[in-house]
């Protein structure tokens, strides 16, 4: 543990490229398997969702406008899986496999968005509080621990409730931002704690260095392994609970391509009548593009994880 | 019974209950504060609502808002503190969310609420 | 083990949880946009007839007059009527029928995920590294990345659309009316057939129950098995249980000797914050499942601004989530007697 930090601490002062490729942690997460894999079905969603996306805009793809009206005379209602249809069509004669490529693009878009913003809020608010400690710390972290008491999905329920309709999917994300920055929060302001203990931080402030610089400069860097794992596994979760919300009717705009509606959809009005290519793709993509996340996630966090680390015996 | 796992009683000890006095000194100095919070809620709402009776509304809602947070917080924390310390530890980055922290914490902005709430009420009862 | 005062000191604690959710509802519903004498009105209704509603509500009173009222309402178990979804049905009426829809739900998936999880963790963590421990976490992994709303459907397409051997909705055939005995329709049907000799019912029940119970069940298995597999390598790690295996006693015997009981520790605690998560799972299962608990209802009281059902249900979660919670911490100080009581 001891000779841990010392490497950390030697590490800080050589500057961010030559710490990455000493890291043990890059290291570790690479000779792990599980995360690799994770890594692959990432990014096999991320160029499905720029395909989707290019295409919309290019033309080799059909546009949102497209993808969110009914296709009526175009193509059949209700066909089941084809080589025509590889997913088959909805009720309004839609292709579901355009429209389950397209909501790649959303899920990843809003997911960006949700887990970015959090991202920025909770790394700002605990690093506020880390360096600035006392009474800040404690208002900071103690509203952070509230929200982080609550069961995600609820607590979301909860705020969604209170902002207004027109708001949109806007009004799913908002919630679910404001759920997740407590995570981000809590995670940074440790980080950021351990490297303040170190000396030559104490000995930077005493040589002048302004608050601004001593943050940015030496606590940040710091922090980035961890934010990077937490922003990962809540990646995952962001898109489930994007996708949760809108299956109960508080997120995306009737129509829209997401995985979610289309699933909502496809259960309500589908399942029973035997037609389960609607809801079972994008459900499909959904879970795939999760457990990527969720599989990147858990290895780096193993990775970090000192306890994890050392072998039996 | 297996022998104890090196790391823990020392956490168990820290999670000694505090004295009677001392959760009062938490709460109670929080509340005092939370009277002057309220004045202050109240001022600044009622020039924004320009209405003195709104002013108040808002102010004690504010109060009830962090008195409800506290309140649930602190029993939240004594309830399942434990199982979140265990959680964040093994399936989290970050590992220094304890109790301890958490209800002390919760126990001052209750007290802070509840001072803001009594402000509010008393002030808008007297003033309208 | 566990002294009477321990326990009476945790069931007090019910009383500033409940206090607590019951200011921070009153908090949230007056922040939010909604006006529920307009609700109640009815959107056709002249702004006469709303004031009118208002005045009658009491609305118009300062907050901290409607506070106070408010707590003595909840204290004396007054909680109002529904506005819309039941309207003019008390809300303990409703809550008393549709309540052990949803708890009997979320026991019997945390039975399973617990089933599940913790034999899953711990083989994971013996054979740590090795196929069996990748295949495990994958699958644990996986289950946390399916969304309910998706297992549901899926597993309603593969037992009851293609195999046809399990029901996909409702609690219980239509032809079997069984009498209330606990509104847990297990429960109720196999005493209806102790009584009549007639199991029927009790199967038919058992097998709607299957599928929704497996599917949180599942989900809760993820959780569980991660938990239960880090806390047992921790273990596994600790001095003494090397010194254990040093004596010569063979690994598995020391596994199961000392480690569990240590493992299972922390993995206890988790469980009862987890059925908080479950209670959230359980709306999303109901739905998919058309199954009427409070969780359909609490998104529909939400959809429509029914008040006094959002915040009845509510109420109801928290009062649930602290009884399990003191479950587990009677669990808890029995499998560990140092802790402080």
């Amino acid at each position: 543990m001891s000779t841990q930090t010392q490497t950390e601490t030697d590490s800080t002062r050589r500057g961010f490229v030559s710490r990455l490729r000493a890291s043990p942690f890059l290291s570790d997460l690479l000779s792990n398997r599980l995360a690799l894999a994770g890594i692959a079905l990432i990014l096999a969603m991320v160029a499905v969702a720029l395909y989707a996306r290019i295409g919309a805009l290019v033309g080799f793809a059909p546009t949102y406008a497209e993808l969110q009206s009914s296709q009526f005379g175009a193509n059949p209602s209700l066909a089941a899986p084809s080589a025509e249809y590889p997913f088959g069509t909805d009720i309004q004669a839609r292709n579901i496999f355009d429209r389950v490529l397209y909501g790649s693009w959303l899920a990843l878009k809003f997911g960006t968005v949700t887990v970015g913003i959090s991202t920025a809020a909770g790394v700002s608010l605990g690093v506020v509080a880390a360096y600035y400690g006392d009474i800040t710390d404690n208002v900071i972290m103690r509203t952070m621990d509230v929200l982080l008491a609550f069961p995600s999905l609820l607590l979301a329920l909860a705020l969604v409730a209170i902002f207004p309709n027109e708001l949109g999917l806007w009004r799913a994300v908002t919630a679910l931002t404001l759920v997740y920055t407590p995570r981000f929060a809590r995670v940074v302001r440790g980080a950021a704690l351990k490297v303040l203990e170190d000396e030559y931080v104490d000995a930077t402030i005493a040589l002048g260095a302004t608050d601004p610089r001593v943050l940015v400069r030496h606590v940040m860097p710091n922090c980035l392994a961890p934010i990077t794992v937490q922003s990962t596994l809540n990646f995952g979760l962001a898109i489930i609970d994007l996708a949760a919300l809108s299956f109960l009717g508080f997120g995306a705009e009737p129509g829209s391509p997401s995985w979610g509606l289309m699933l909502s959809n496809g259960v309500s009005q589908g399942l029973l009548t035997g037609d389960w290519w609607w809801s079972f793709f994008p459900g499909l993509f959904l879970a795939v593009t999760v457990l990527g996340f969720n599989l990147l996630g858990d290895g780096m966090r193993d990775a970090l994880d000192p306890r994890m680390r050392e072998a039996v015996d | 019974m297996s022998p104890p796992p090196d790391d823990t009683p020392r956490r168990e000890l820290d999670r000694a209950s505090p004295t009677l006095s001392r959760r009062l000194t938490v709460a109670g100095g929080a509340f005092l504060v939370g009277l002057g919070g309220g004045v202050v809620a109240l001022a600044v709402a009622t020039l924004l609502l320009s209405s003195v009776a709104d002013g108040a509304d808002t102010a004690f809602l504010l109060g009830v808002l962090l008195f409800g947070f506290g309140t649930l917080g602190w029993s939240g924390s004594v309830l399942a503190g434990r199982g979140f310390e265990e959680m964040q530890r093994r399936l989290d980055t970050g590992a220094d969310w304890t109790e301890m922290d958490s209800r002390r914490a919760m126990a001052r902005i209750g007290g802070f609420g509840a001072g803001v709430m009594l402000a509010a009420a008393t002030l808008g009862t007297l003033l309208t | 083990m566990v002294s009477k005062r321990f326990v009476l000191k945790r069931l007090l604690l019910l009383v500033p949880v409940l206090f607590g959710v019951a200011t921070l509802v009153f908090a949230i519903l007056h922040l939010s946009p909604g006006d529920p004498a307009r609700v109640i009105a009815g959107q056709r209704a002249t702004d006469a007839q709303v004031a009118a509603v208002r005045a009658d509500l009491g609305l118009d009173d300062p907050l901290w007059v409607q506070y106070g009222r408010y707590l003595v309402d909840i204290v004396t178990l007054n909680l109002g009527e529904s506005y819309i979804i039941q309207r003019g049905t008390p809300i303990l009426t409703i809550l008393r029928a549709r309540l052990p829809v949803t708890l009997e739900l979320a026991i019997y998936g945390q039975v399973i995920g617990i089933l599940l999880g913790i034999p899953f963790g711990i083989i994971s963590a013996v054979k740590q590294d090795t196929l069996t421990d990748h295949l495990t976490r994958v699958g644990a992994l996986t289950g946390i990345s399916m969304p309910i709303y998706w297992t549901g459907p899926l597993v309603i397409l593969l037992f009851a659309q293609f195999l046809n051997v399990l029901p996909a909705s409702n609690r219980i055939a239509s032809q079997f009316d069984p009498p209330v005995y606990t509104g847990l329709i297990t429960v109720d049907t196999f005493v209806f057939g102790l009584q009549s000799g007639e199991f029927a019912a009790f199967v038919s029940a058992a097998s709607h129950m299957l599928l929704p119970a497996a599917v949180i069940g599942v989900y809760g298995m993820a959780l569980i098995s991660r938990m239960m597999r880090s806390s047992m390598l921790e273990v596994i790690r600790q001095d003494y249980m090397r010194t254990a295996r040093a004596k010569g006693q063979g690994a598995k015997i020391t596994v199961m000797k000392h480690g569990f009981q240590n493992a299972l520790i922390p993995v206890i605690t988790v469980i009862g914050i987890q059925f908080g998560t479950l209670l959230g799972g359980a709306v999303l299962t109901e739905t998919v499942f058309g199954i009427g608990g409070i969780g359909t209802m609490l998104v529909q009281a939400i959809e429509v601004g029914d008040y006094p059902v959002v915040q009845g249900t509510v109420l109801v979660f928290a009062f649930l989530f602290t009884l399990v919670n003191l479950g587990v911490d009677l669990t808890y100080s029995y499998l560990d007697p140092r802790i402080d009581q």
